[in-house]
C-alpha cells in the first residue's frame, strides 16, 4: 500500500519573524519540518512496516529548499519524495488541488496524512480540503490510529481530553496530532542511508491545476502588539491570594 | 549619586563579580554597573560552565587546575554566603580528551606533566567500557554536512584518550554568578542594574568616572571593563584604551546544541564531559538527559562577528541574530552522531545562541590600559569560565599593584596561585603583546 | 440581502456562554438592517434557547433535527448544514473554533469549496476580511476570503458579549430543517466524547486557566492547581516542560505545540514563559504570572505578576474559597 505524508516547509517556532511589505515575512530564518507533520510521519513508517510492500511518500509544496524538509522526512523513514516546485504561496484551497495532482500522478494512495495544522498559516484545513477533493474520509487531531486492508479506527482528540473514536473507510486522510506518538528523528547512520533516496520534482506550472472560485489572500500582516505593563502584586500569600481573587472579581468579572 | 566609590566595575558576570569580590576583600569600595537585571545574566548565562584543564600553554593549564579548586570548595570561597537562589554546584564527572588530530593532546599532556596534573591514559577498549555508545572510528579532518565528503566511510581509529578525573562543570553559571555578587556584597560591594554606561570619563589623562545613559555620573579613580561581548564598545568610550591595545576584541556569535541523549542512554547519570577534536565537538550532560553539544569552532564553520546589541535585539535575520540556525544544529549533531551512532537528532534545534568576547588569538587580555586607572578583563573567548574566580583574585591584585606603582608594562606582576604552587607571568595575558601562535585558535584557548 | 448563519454549540442541552461573544460579532457586522441573524440548533431543544439566543439579535431560529444514531456524526452533520446554507441562501456563515468547530467547519469547506479562516480574532463582513494569528501566535494576519459562501471559526472568548436593548429586541422566527435523511457510509463514530476524569472544563473554552510549569515540580502539585480551579470553574493547563516531565497528559499543554487560548484571565504558575508558551497564550485577557524567578520572561510580559511560590499563594486562593 502507499502511504503518502503531506509536509510543509516552515519557519522554525522559535525564529524571530520580520513582516516585509506589511504582507509577508523575511524568509531569512531557520526553516524546518512543520512539528506535526512528524508525528504524521513516524506513524505512517509504523503503518509502514506492518505492511507487506507498502512504501512511505513525502509530498511538499514549496520553493526549491523545501527539499531539506522532504530530506528530513525521509531521514526519518520515508522512502521517497515528491517535491512541487512553486515560488508563490498558496492558500489551503490550491495547495489541497496541487497535493492531489502530485499525488495522483504517483500512484493510488492507500493513507494520506499531514499534520493536523501547520505552525505558520495555521489554516487547519488542508487535510479536509484533500478528502473532499479526493471524496475520501477525514478525520483529524487524531491521536491513535489501527489500519487493516480496509479501514482505520481513529481516536480523534478534542479539547479538555475528550476523544471520539471514528472508523474511517480506506483510503482516507489523517490530520496527525501530537498525541499520536513521539517522533522518531533519525540517527547518523539514518541520514547517511536516506541520502540516496530521491525527491521527484514538479513544477507547480506543469500540473496545470484547475483553479477554485474561492479563494483566502493575506492582505496584511501585521506583529502582535505585547502592550502588557506588568504590575507587581506585594504581600504575604493570604494578602496576594485576597489581591488575586480581587482582579478575579472587579477587573476580569469572571467571578 | 552622592556616593564615591574607589572602583567601578562594568559588567556583573562571572568575572565582574569576583573582581568586586577581591577587591571589596581588600578594602577597597566598589560598584558594579550592567546593563542587565541581574547579575550573570548576560553572556555568562550562555556559558557551557565546563570545568576542565586541559590547554595549549602550561600556564592556561596551571590557571585553569587552580580554578577547579575554587569550585570543588565553592561554599568556602563564597565565605558561606546566602543566596537565596540557592547554590550554583559543581558536577565531577570527569573530562576525556580523545586523542586526535583535532588536539595538540601530546602538548596537553606535557602541559599536565609540568603543572602536576592527575590524569589516566585510555586505549580504545577502555573508552569503549566508559561510553559503551561511542563509535571510535576517526573522522578527521572535521567538515560540514554540506560537504559531501561529510559522509565518507570512515577507516582508521582513534588513538585513545587522556582522561582527567578532575572535570566537569557548573549546573547553572548565572546563578554562579549571582553567588560571588552575594559574597562581593558581604564585604561592602555594590551593584546596580540596568544601567547602561555610554561613557568614560577621564582629566588629565586619569580616568575619573562613567557616565551611564540616563545622564548619571558617578566617579571613581579606577574603572574596570569586563563588560563581555560588549568589552570593545567600552574600550572605543575611554580615551586612547582602543588605539592602546595591540590585541583587540570583538563579539563572535556561538550556538551551542541541546539533543536528546539515545533511548536506553542515561548521559546525564553516567555522564562525562568529553573534548573529542576528531569531531570539533565538546559534550556535557545538561537536564532532561541531553547531550549539550558545543563546537570547538573547526576552520570550515562560519564567523559570525556581531553587533552585540542588535544580536540580543534579535536583529540581524538568520545566522546573525540570537536563533539557532538548522545548518549548525546539524553540523553539531550530526558530527557528534558519528560519534555516537545511536543518537537520534530532532528537526528542530535546540540550544543557546550567545557572544564570546573574542580576543584576536583567543586568550584572554587581563591588563592595565594606556589610559591611568583604567583597567581590562576582557576577551575571554569562550574560554574563561572555569578560570573566573582566579581572574578576580588576580585582576584585583594587579589593580592595586599598579594603583601602588607598579609599571605593569615594563615589569609584569608574577601573580602567585593560592591552591597550587606556582606563579603566572600576568604579561602573558597583555594587550600589547603579539598574537600569540601557540594558541588553539579556538574555544579551547 | 445578506444572511448570516451562525452554529451554536450547546452542552448537555444548555448553550455554552462562548455562543454569545461569536452572535455579538456577527450583529455588529451587520451592514444592512435586514440582514438575517440565523443560529443553527443541532442538539438540543430551541424552545429553551429560544429567549437567550433572542437578547442578542437572532432573528431566525433553525432546529435541525438528525437522524438518533448521526448526531455525533461530524460528517453528517456537515452535510446538514450544507443543505441548510443551500435551502436559507446563507452567505456567511459562523462557528466556533472549538474542538467541535475543528472537526466540523473545514469539512463544511471543503464540501462547498469555500473559504474559511479558523481561530479568527476579528471579522470584518463589509470588506470580507478575517483576522488570525499566524507564524507561531507571532503575526496578526488579515485574510480576504473570496467565495459564494464564506466561513469562519471563532477563536472562544475573542469578543465579549452584549445583548441588545430590550425595546429593540424581536421575537425569532421558529424554523425546522429535517436532516434525518443523512448518512455517512465512509466514516462511522464507533465511540464519543470519553473523557479523561482528571479534566472537567475545556481549556479552549475556559474564562480562567491555571496554567503550571516547572515550578510545580511535580504530579502531585498539580492536584493543589486542579482543586483551586475546581473552586474558580476554571481549567488547568500547562507548559511543555510539565507534559514532558509526565506530570500531566499532552491535552493540558498550552502553547505552540499544545492549545492555543484567550482565557479572560490566565494564572502562570512557575512558568518561565518561553516563546513557545507565549504562542499559545498571548492573546489571554489578563495574565498573572506567579514565579519564583523575578528574571523569568514572564515576569516583564504579563498584566499582573507576583514574587512567590506559586503552589502557596494557590494554596490561600482556595482557602478563600473554602472559607466562603
Amino acid at each position: 500500500m502507499q502511504i503518502y505524508v503531506c509536509v510543509k516547509h516552515v519557519p522554525d517556532s522559535a525564529a524571530n519573524i520580520t513582516i516585509l511589505d506589511k504582507s509577508r515575512i523575511d524568509e531569512n530564518v531557520t526553516f524546518l519540518l512543520n512539528p506535526y507533520d512528524e508525528h504524521a510521519i513516524t506513524e505512517a513508517v509504523r503503518i509502514r512496516d506492518t505492511f507487506q510492500e507498502s512504501e512511505v511518500i513525502a509530498v511538499c509544496i514549496g520553493k526549491d529548499d523545501a527539499e531539506k524538509t522532504i530530506r528530513s522526512a525521509l531521514a526519518m523513514g520515508a522512502d521517497r519524495g515528491l517535491l512541487v516546485s512553486s515560488n508563490d504561496d498558496h492558500d489551503s484551497i490550491e495547495t489541497a488541488r496541487v497535493l492531489k495532482a502530485a499525488i495522483e500522478r504517483t500512484g493510488e494512495p492507500a493513507l494520506i496524512f499531514t499534520g493536523k495544522e501547520s505552525i505558520d498559516a495555521e489554516g487547519m484545513q488542508t487535510m479536509f480540503r484533500l478528502g473532499a477533493l479526493f471524496d475520501f474520509p477525514v478525520a483529524t487531531n487524531v491521536i491513535k490510529i489501527d489500519v487493516d486492508e480496509t479501514r482505520a479506527v481513529i481516536d480523534s482528540e478534542l479539547s479538555g481530553g475528550n476523544v471520539n473514536t471514528y472508523e474511517l473507510s480506506l483510503p482516507c486522510v489523517v490530520g496527525a496530532g501530537r498525541g499520536l506518538n513521539t517522533p522518531k528523528y533519525p540517527t547518523f547512520p539514518d541520514i547517511v542511508k536516506s541520502r540516496k533516496k530521491t525527491v521527484k520534482k514538479f513544477i507547480f506550472a506543469d500540473l496545470n491545476i484547475e483553479p477554485s472560485k474561492a479563494s483566502m489572500s493575506i492582505v496584511e500582516l501585521e506583529p502582535l502588539k505585547q502592550a502588557r505593563s506588568p504590575k507587581e502584586i506585594t504581600g504575604d500569600a493570604s494578602i496576594v491570594a485576597q489581591k488575586i481573587l480581587t482582579i478575579l472579581k472587579e477587573e476580569a468579572k469572571v467571578i | 549619586m552622592s556616593e564615591k566609590y574607589d572602583a567601578i566595575i562594568i559588567g556583573a558576570g562571572v568575572i565582574g563579580c569576583p573582581i568586586a569580590y577581591e577587591l571589596s576583600k581588600m578594602g577597597y569600595k566598589t560598584l558594579n554597573v550592567d546593563k542587565l537585571p541581574d547579575a550573570g545574566e548576560g553572556s555568562t548565562a550562555g556559558s557551557c560552565a565546563i570545568v576542565r584543564a586541559h590547554y595549549s600553554t602550561a600556564d592556561g593549564v596551571a590557571m585553569a587546575y587552580e580554578g577547579f579548586k575554587y569550585w570543588l570548595n565553592w561554599e568556602n570561597y563564597l565565605e558561606n554566603v546566602e543566596d537565596e537562589k540557592g547554590l550554583a554546584k559543581y558536577m565531577n564527572t570527569g573530562s576525556i580528551l580523545i586523542k586526535s588530530q583535532g588536539h595538540d593532546w601530546k602538548k596537553v599532556q606535557k602541559n599536565y606533566d609540568e603543572v602536576g596534573v592527575a590524569y589516566e591514559e585510555w586505549d580504545n577498549d577502555k573508552i569503549k567500557k566508559e561510553v559503551p555508545v561511542a563509535d571510535l572510528h576517526e573522522f578527521w579532518p572535521v567538515r560540514r554536512p554540506e560537504d559531501p565528503k561529510f559522509f565518507d566511510e570512515p577507516a582508521k581509529e582513534v588513538e585513545g584518550a587522556i582522561f582527567c578525573p578532575e572535570g566537569g562543570y557548573v549546573n547553572d553559571p548565572a546563578l554562579s554568578a549571582h553567588n560571588i555578587m552575594r559574597a562581593a556584597e558581604a564585604k561592602g560591594a555594590k551593584f546596580i542594574f540596568n544601567a547602561e554606561v555610554i561613557d568614560i570619563r577621564d582629566e588629565n589623562d586619569k580616568v575619573t568616572g562613567i557616565t551611564l545613559k540616563d545622564g548619571t555620573q558617578i566617579d571613581a579613580p579606577i574603572v574596570v571593563n569586563v563588560g563581555g561581548p560588549h568589552s570593545f564598545m567600552i574600550n572605543k568610550m575611554a580615551k586612547g584604551v582602543w588605539e592602546g591595545c595591540n590585541i583587540k576584541t570583538k563579539a563572535l556569535r556561538h550556538e551551542v546544541m541541546y539533543c536528546p541523549s539515545p533511548d536506553g542512554y542515561n548521559y546525564l547519570a553516567d555522564g562525562y564531559h568529553m573534548s573529542d577534536g576528531d569531531i570539533g565537538c565538546y559534550v556535557r550532560p545538561e537536564v532532561g538527559n541531553t547531550f549539550l553539544i558545543g563546537s570547538e569552532d573547526p576552520e570550515c564553520d562560519p564567523q559570525e562577528w556581531v553587533d552585540p546589541d542588535g544580536f540580543y535585539a534579535g536583529k540581524g535575520g538568520k545566522g546573525k541574530d540570537n536563533v539557532l540556525t538548522d545548518e549548525q544544529w546539524k553540523a553539531q549533531c550530526y558530527r557528534l552522531g558519528k560519534r555516537i551512532p545511536s543518537l537520534e537528532v530532532p528537526n528542530q534545534p535546540r540550544g543557546v545562541v550567545d557572544l564570546y568576547d573574542c580576543s584576536d588569538d583567543w586568550i584572554p587580555v587581563y591588563d592595565k590600559s594606556d589610559l591611568p586607572g583604567y583597567y581590562m578583563a576582557i576577551g575571554t573567548s569562550g574560554n574563561q569560565y572555569k578560570n573566573a574566580p582566579v581572574v578576580g583574585h588576580m585582576m584585583a591584585e594587579l589593580i592595586d599593584a599598579c594603583e601602588k606603582g607598579l609599571d605593569h608594562d615594563k615589569e609584569p606582576l608574577q601573580y602567585k596561585f593560592k591552591y597550587t604552587d606556582r606563579s603566572t607571568d600576568v604579561g602573558f595575558f597583555s594587550r600589547k603583546r603579539e598574537i600569540n601562535y601557540n594558541s588553539s585558535f579556538s574555544v579551547n584557548g | 440581502m445578506e444572511n448570516i448563519g451562525i452554529i451554536i454549540e450547546t452542552d448537555n442541552g444548555k448553550i455554552k456562554e462562548t455562543n454569545f461573544g461569536m452572535i455579538t460579532l456577527a450583529r455588529d457586522n451587520k451592514a444592512e438592517t435586514e440582514t438575517e441573524l440565523f443560529a443553527f440548533v443541532m442538539d438540543a431543544d430551541v424552545k429553551v434557547l429560544k429567549e437567550d439566543l433572542e437578547s442578542f439579535g437572532i432573528t431566525k431560529i433553525v432546529d435541525i433535527s438528525l437522524a438518533k444514531e448521526q448526531q455525533n456524526n461530524p460528517v453528517v452533520r456537515a452535510k446538514a448544514l450544507i443543505n441548510v446554507i443551500k435551502e436559507f441562501n446563507i452567505n456567511t456563515l459562523f462557528g466556533l473554533s472549538t474542538a467541535m468547530g475543528k472537526d466540523l467547519l473545514p469539512r463544511i469547506a471543503a464540501m462547498l469549496d469555500a473559504p474559511l479562516v479558523m481561530d479568527c480574532i476579528n471579522v470584518d463582513l463589509e470588506q470580507n476580511f478575517a483576522k488570525t494569528s499566524q507564524y507561531s501566535g507571532k503575526t496578526i494576519a488579515t485574510i480576504k476570503l473570496s467565495g459564494d459562501v464564506l466561513l469562519f471559526g471563532i477563536r472562544p472568548n475573542t469578543v465579549a458579549p452584549v445583548n441588545i436593548q430590550i425595546k429593540t429586541q424581536t421575537l425569532a422566527e421558529m424554523l425546522k430543517f429535517d436532516g434525518e435523511e443523512f448518512v455517512s457510509s465512509s466514516l462511522r463514530v464507533v465511540k464519543s466524547g470519553e473523557t479523561d476524569k482528571n479534566i472537567n472544563i475545556n481549556l479552549a473554552e475556559a474564562d480562567v486557566i491555571i496554567a503550571g510549569g516547572r515550578g510545580i515540580q511535580n504530579r502531585e502539585n498539580f492536584v493543589i492547581l486542579s482543586q483551586c480551579a475546581e473552586k474558580l470553574n476554571a481549567a488547568v493547563g500547562a507548559s511543555r516542560v510539565a507534559v514532558d516531565s509526565g506530570w500531566v497528559p499532552y491535552s493540558m499543554q498550552v502553547g505552540q505545540t499544545g492549545e492555543k487560548v484567550s482565557p479572560k484571565v490566565y494564572i502562570a504558575c512557575g512558568i518561565s514563559g518561553s516563546i513557545q508558551h507565549f504562542a499559545g497564550m498571548k492573546t489571554s485577557g489578563i495574565v498573572i504570572a506567579i514565579n519564583i524567578d523575578e528574571n523569568a520572561a514572564i515576569m516583564s510580559n504579563c498584566d499582573y505578576y507576583v514574587k512567590a511560590d506559586a503552589l502557596n499563594i494557590i494554596l490561600e486562593l482556595t482557602k478563600l474559597f473554602n472559607n466562603g
